[in-house]
């Protein structure tokens, strides 16, 4: 499959990107690790006359701790981000979704920037982004803003993210003490699938009142966008965590807070039976690790 | 407009000029005849392309050229040494893992990137570390036999 031509552009930091990206307009397409982009352009989805590769730019592939929060650069691959102790301790959720991204080899290149830029509904680390309330940190050559990941998504390929804009990375709140999140994603088979549904699930308790005080889940693969359940989530608040509110919080986003399709992967009554199911066992698993992290 | 690359290739330092939407698989294929990298999808599915590029086991048909320019590239070609073959090599021949051969590069590659990482895998990270290589041949059993049997 042939490529079309291009030019190719390397530049060094942010600031320069920044520049090209402006004087090369709208046309021009930022290049991370080419798993999406690459493939759309061989299969003539899309055309581009200039490629700006932002591998050079090391900056982008940083993790680093803030005080209360990890900054993710946009171009750290998930092989990286899953290997990472900071992301291993804090952020499960955001790693199982890492790991279950295509093969190896994928994972190898891939970037959780181009991820959520790519803005597929089954996108495997967007669920993940969701629970831990993350704010996507974009720059322009003269200002910087930050969005609630939330916000982000606004169709199927679809951002926010303005053309003369780059995605640097995401701040991700560090959950505190009696937090737990965990993420499943259902498909036909386990390695490079795209996902059925996908959820993933935060919870954090009281340990004195034994009463969940904070609740986060996000659906994937049911609605044009990865979503947040918001009627689900407040089944949970103040409610003792057990079986029967995780069952009934399983009930609520399957009823009220998805809205899926049928394609030939699935049908949409499958894909809602789904999302019962899932949310369920995530919140079931988010809560035996915000247990286990408090013994 | 070509640019000139410069890489290393199985221990062996090379200045290239390509055009920026060469693929690191057409590149090697085309370019240095090190057609023992094999393309079937060309689009990050089969796994017949891998390479291993700067330690990690990678799709060459998703890497351009111009992105591999300073990285260190291992291919199938560089497995061989004056010996013979290499001892993951013989295993896959022994354990009776190649047939067609057309998935064998792909395949001995993400397996020895596996073993350089973890020399002493598990069953379930065996079967992980060759899930983005397909195999129309093999049924895989025999692969993961030869694997195994290369675990320290
Ligand atoms: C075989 C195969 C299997 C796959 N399996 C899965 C899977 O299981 N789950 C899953 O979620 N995905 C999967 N994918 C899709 C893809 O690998 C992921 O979406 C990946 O995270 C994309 O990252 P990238 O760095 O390769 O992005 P690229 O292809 O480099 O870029 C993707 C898009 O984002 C834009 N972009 C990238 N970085 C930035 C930035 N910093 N600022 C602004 N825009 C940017 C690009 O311009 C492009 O439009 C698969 C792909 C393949 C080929
Ligand atoms: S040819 Fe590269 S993965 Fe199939
Ligand atoms: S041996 Fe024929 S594809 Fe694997």
């Amino acid at each position: 499959m042939l490529l079309p031509t291009f030019e190719f552009h390397e530049p060094l930091s942010i600031k320069d990107a920044l520049k090209l990206k402006k004087s090369l307009g709208e046309d021009a397409k930022l290049l991370a690790g080419g798993t999406d982009l690459l493939v759309h352009l061989k299969k003539k989805l899309i055309t581009t006359n200039n490629l700006i590769s932002l591998s050079g730019i090391k900056a982008l592939s940083l993790i680093t701790k803030e005080k209360n929060a990890v900054i993710i650069g946009s171009c750290t691959t998930m092989t990286q981000l899953s290997s990472t102790p900071i992301i291993q301790k804090n952020f499960p959720a955001l790693k199982a979704g890492c790991d279950n991204l295509g093969t190896h080899l994928i994972r190898n290149r891939a970037t959780i920037g181009g991820n959520a830029c790519n803005a597929s509904p089954a996108g495997d680390t967007l669920p993940a982004l969701l629970i831990y309330d993350a704010l996507a940190l974009l720059e322009t050559s003269d200002k910087k803003r930050e969005i609630p990941m939330a916000d982000f998504f606004t169709g199927p390929g679809k951002s926010c993210i303005q053309p003369d804009e780059i995605l640097t990375g995401f701040r991700l709140p560090i959950p505190g003490k009696n937090s737990g999140a965990h993420y499943i994603q259902l498909g036909k088979r386990k390695s490079s699938e795209i996902n059925l549904v996908n959820v993933a699930a935060f919870l954090k308790y009281d340990p004195d009142t034994k009463k969940i005080i904070d609740a986060r889940i996000a659906l994937g693969s049911v609605a044009a966008t990865p979503i947040r359940s918001p009627k689900a989530e407040s089944t949970l608040m103040g409610q003792t965590p057990e079986e029967a509110c995780f069952f009934a919080a399983g009930e609520m986003a399957r009823r009220e807070d998805c809205h899926p399709i049928d394609d030939f992967r699935g049908s949409a009554r499958y894909r809602q039976a789904m999302v019962g199911v899932l949310t369920k066992r995530t919140l079931t698993r988010a809560y035996e690790l915000a247990r286990s992290a408090c013994i | 407009m070509k640019k000139i690359i410069r890489l290393t290739i199985n221990n062996q330092s090379h200045e290239i000029a390509v055009e920026p939407n060469l693929t690191l698989a057409d590149m090697l294929r085309y370019q240095l005849a090190l057609t023992g990298t094999k393309k079937g999808c060309d689009t990050g599915d089969c796994g017949a392309c891998t390479v291993i590029m700067d330690g990690n086991a990678v799709n060459s048909c998703l890497v351009l050229a111009v992105q591999a320019n300073g990285s260190v590239i291992e291919t199938i070609e560089g497995l061989t040494t004056a010996e013979g073959l290499a001892p993951l090599q013989e295993a896959f021949v022994e354990k009776g893992a190649i047939q067609c051969g057309f998935c064998s590069p792909g395949m001995i590659l993400s397996a020895k990137n596996l073993l350089d990482k973890n020399p002493n895998p598990s069953e379930q990270e065996i079967r992980e570390g060759i899930s983005g290589n397909l195999c129309r041949c093999t049924g895989y059993q025999k692969i993961f036999e030869a694997i195994e049997s290369q675990s320290s």
